[in-house]
């Protein structure tokens, strides 16, 4: 990232940065609780137990406002293509407009034509309606997901085009440009990782309902859906999609790697740095600790491969910073490995029949739904920061994508507006969503206690 | 190929204004026409469960542009910078205001969230007036296919303009009349009691000062971009739009008149979208006219995606119509029928 303070590319990739990581908060939630609703409400549906049903209800009330919240803060992202990227849209856009108008038409449009029925319509739709309901929203938010990838995996690794008489990009083959590799991998893993946010909140809402010795049995049920899914989805996204994806940028974008992991010296038998702080001026990492081999192994399948460092590249091919990417990559590791740790030791507990009486491992389990997001926002951290200095790799420098009108005093105008929208936005969010956990999933009858005592109120 | 992306880009641009106008319309008359909570909780329930649907048509709308007219969209957008972030402000505002007004039932909550709501569907109908007046005035746009203007500047419609003149302002004054007007519509069909009655009343005198309005600005068009009408004069889709715009005006008077409430908001539709259809149609193929030079201005030819990049959209592009109509039949079921004040039968709006 350029130090140039006054660089107007600077500000319109911190205005990106800033508004699609604050809305990608939402939508890893709802896509991971998508499949929680779905499978609720088709258990109730087999089972005719009604306690699937009040789980269906209140968590659908949750997914309905991370929704709301959703669409809002989606909206400017694709208004930011023409504002602020418009060199990247008239360069870009034969290809990248195809994935993006599809996710409008496919997407966007099952999913908010079916959250309504989803949330609301349970009387009206009958149950079997009201379970396909569920599926649409979950099969839409789900697509969205994809369209949104294969434009990202374009951007990693571009596949299927061609260039233009004008000089712009078109579209070669839609097939290769829709099913690429990076794209069905980055797929696989975001959505793993999603499924980790959403079982986390699931099983966090379990454990405080737990310790607060409220509703018993919803209690048992989120504690224990919520952390199966998040043991089998912790897993998934190490192995294979997240050592897979690794692979994937080892093979081609080989100075990406050697940023992550902090590697200035080629070499073959290759380590891992555990700890290590990346010294760019010295070219070193600073107080190393590492596994001998590891990353020759994980990159390339042999601990004897050759791994390229940063010194093998030129220096203006570099991520043009390595110390955040470094940091970002290292960190969502480390999450990850504890997420399955955790999780192990939850399911291991479960076995036991101990969960719900654990109060030492329900109190982590509580405390412990920050950190999916945050491991989230670190991953696309590593996969955006590791991008540069491309906008598309290797064809598209990100100075030649910003929009050479737009002063750089209007971009920091506009993010110092989106900066406290958002915040006010994020308040607000916390609050109802906070209120909704408290109401609890016996909502009906909180409700009628609620409106008794207003009446007692003298309202 | 160019000319039916015209059409399709327009079609979800009308689609969105028509849809999303009616809650843009009766947040402009809230205070208006429901004057109780109950009865502002009854508006608000009238158009809380779609507004999200209303609102992706925009995404919707902003992905075709993107695919089928790239170097507009790079242009126009960068050029129309800060309206188009108060636009997209202004659509956070309002969707969080419907959205959380009714989570707590508390009368100091509910009236700063109806205040948000209001403001907000005020100003996003203000703000997409100026925007239709732009596109007929024109912008000042350079020989490299860019522009970028100030709000202001000395309120005339010609050479170096701004965003606000004389013209885009009463552009939006009756674009705030008219949208204000198919709400009135739409709340007129959807609601009962006091909020039905009102609206009715509404929706008859707001809609008889749009016909007076509309000459209006049709006058002031002709000031301001003559050649248009020369162009409109000369090609019979015009004259086409300009029918069906009397056979609606015809039906939306019947249906107020004999109080066929669902005739008249299928008339208002109509109204709305023969209008920006006309209008569409009357400035084709220029996209994007300059004030300053007109050998600037960007045209639907020169500004579209590749034919081969077109001919690959227009194979998977009906699909996604066909489907989006599905949805579109599944909703006006489901949501059928009137809100009253006192139960609420369409959730928890």
């Amino acid at each position: 990232m350029s130090s140039n303070l006054s660089d107007p590319a600077f500000w319109s990739r911190l205005q990106f940065g800033f508004t699609i990581t604050y809305h990608y908060l939402f939508p890893q939630l709802t896509m991971g609780l998508a499949w929680f609703l779905v499978y609720w409400k088709w258990r109730a549906l087999r089972t005719g137990d009604e306690r699937y049903n009040k789980a269906v209800r209140f968590w659908a009330k949750i997914f309905g406002l991370n929704f709301s919240v959703g669409v809002v803060t989606g909206i400017p992202l694709e208004f930011q293509f023409g504002t602020n990227w418009a060199g990247f849209s008239k360069y870009a856009s034969g290809v990248v407009g195809q994935t993006l108008a599809m996710e409008g038409m496919f997407a966007f449009f099952l999913e908010s034509a079916f959250v309504g029925a989803l949330i609301w319509g349970e009387k009206r739709l009958g149950p079997r309606l009201h379970f396909l309901a569920a599926i649409a929203v979950a099969v839409g938010s789900w697509l969205s997901g994809y369209f949104i990838l294969v434009t990202n995996a374009f951007m990693q690794h571009p596949v299927g085009y061609k260039i233009e008489a004008g000089g712009s990009l078109g579209i070669a083959s839609l097939n290769s440009y829709l099913l690429n590799p990076w794209a069905l991998i980055e797929f696989a893993h975001n959505q793993m990782a999603a499924l980790v946010t959403g079982s986390f909140v699931v099983a966090a809402v379990g454990a405080f309902y737990s310790l607060r010795g409220l509703h018993r049995t919803q209690a048992q049920l989120y504690l224990r859906a919520g952390t199966r899914i998040a043991l089998l989805a912790s897993l998934l996204v190490a192995f294979p999609t997240g050592d897979q994806q690794a692979k994937m940028v080892g093979k081609h974008q080989p100075v990406t790697l050697a940023a992550m992991e902090g590697k200035f010296q080629g070499g073959s038998k290759a380590g891992v740095a555990l700890v290590g702080q990346p010294n760019v001026d010295a070219r070193r990492l600073d107080n190393p600790i590492e596994v001998p081999g590891a990353l020759s192994f994980l990159a390339y399948g042999h601990f004897g491969s050759y791994v390229h460092g940063l010194e093998d590249f030129p220096q203006n091919t570099w991520p043009d910073n390595v110390e955040l990417l470094y940091y970002s990559f290292h960190l969502m590791i480390t999450l990850g490995t504890l997420f399955i740790v955790l999780m192990a030791f939850a399911n291991f507990q479960n076995w036991r029949g101990r969960l719900e009486s654990c109060s030492c491992l329900l109190w982590v389990l509580m405390l412990a739904f920050p950190f999916p997001y945050i491991g989230n926002t670190l991953g696309w951290m590593t996969a955006e920061l590791g991008r540069q200095p491309w906008l598309i790799y290797d064809i598209f420098h990100t100075h030649d994508g910003y929009s050479k009108v737009v002063s750089g005093g209007n971009v920091v105008f506009t993010i110092i507006g989106f900066v406290g929208l958002y915040f006010v936005l994020g308040l607000l969010f916390l609050y109802l969503v906070g209120r909704e956990i408290s109401h609890g999933p016996e909502q009906a009858i909180t409700m009628e206690k609620e409106e008794s005592e207003l009446v007692f109120a003298g309202r | 190929m160019v000319g039916t992306w015209y059409v399709i880009v327009s079609f979800m641009l009308i689609a969105y204004i028509t849809l999303d106008g009616r809650n843009f319309g009766a947040g402009t008359l809230h205070y208006i026409v429901a004057r109780t909570p109950e009865e502002r909780q009854q508006v608000i329930a009238a158009l809380g469960p779609l507004w999200s649907w209303h609102e992706v048509w925009l995404v919707g709308f902003g992905g075709t542009l993107l695919l089928a007219f790239p170097r507009l969209m790079a242009s126009a957008f960068a050029g129309y910078y800060l309206a188009l972030f108060l636009i997209l402000w202004s659509l956070v505002l309002r969707g969080v205001s419907i959205e959380v007004r009714s989570h707590i039932d508390d009368r100091l909550w509910q009236s700063f969230w109806d205040f948000v709501f209001i403001a907000s569907n005020l100003l996003l109908a203000m703000l997409f007036g100026v925007a239709a007046g732009n596109l007929i005035r024109g912008v000042p746009l350079d020989g490299n296919e860019s522009f970028s203007f100030a709000f202001f500047t000395d309120f005339r419609v010609r050479g170096n303009v701004g965003l606000l003149d004389w013209y885009t302002v009463s552009i939006a004054v009756f674009t705030v009349v008219m949208l204000a007007a198919h709400g009135a519509t739409y709340l007129m069909l959807k609601t009962e009691g006091a909020v039905h009655d009102r609206s009715a009343a509404w929706a008859k005198f707001l809609w008889a000062a749009v016909l007076p309005l509309f000459l209006a600005i049709s006058a002031e068009s002709w000031v301001v971009r003559p050649d248009l009408f020369a162009h409109a004069f000369h090609h019979p889709i015009c004259w086409l739009g300009l029918l069906l715009l009397l056979a609606s005006i015809v039906m939306l008077m019947s249906g107020l008149s004999r109080n066929k409430e669902g005739r008249a908001f299928i008339a208002s539709n109509l109204l709305l979208g023969s209008i920006l259809g006309t209008g569409a149609a009357t400035i084709f193929p220029v996209m994007l006219y300059s004030t300053l030079h007109s050998e600037n201005s960007l045209t639907a030819y020169s500004v579209a995606a590749s034919r081969g990049t077109l001919l690959i959209a227009s194979t998977w592009w009906p699909i996604g119509l066909a489907l989006t109509i599905i949805y579109a039949v599944f909703i006006s079921r489901g949501y059928a029928g009137r809100v009253s004040a006192k139960g609420d039968t369409q959730g928890s709006y």
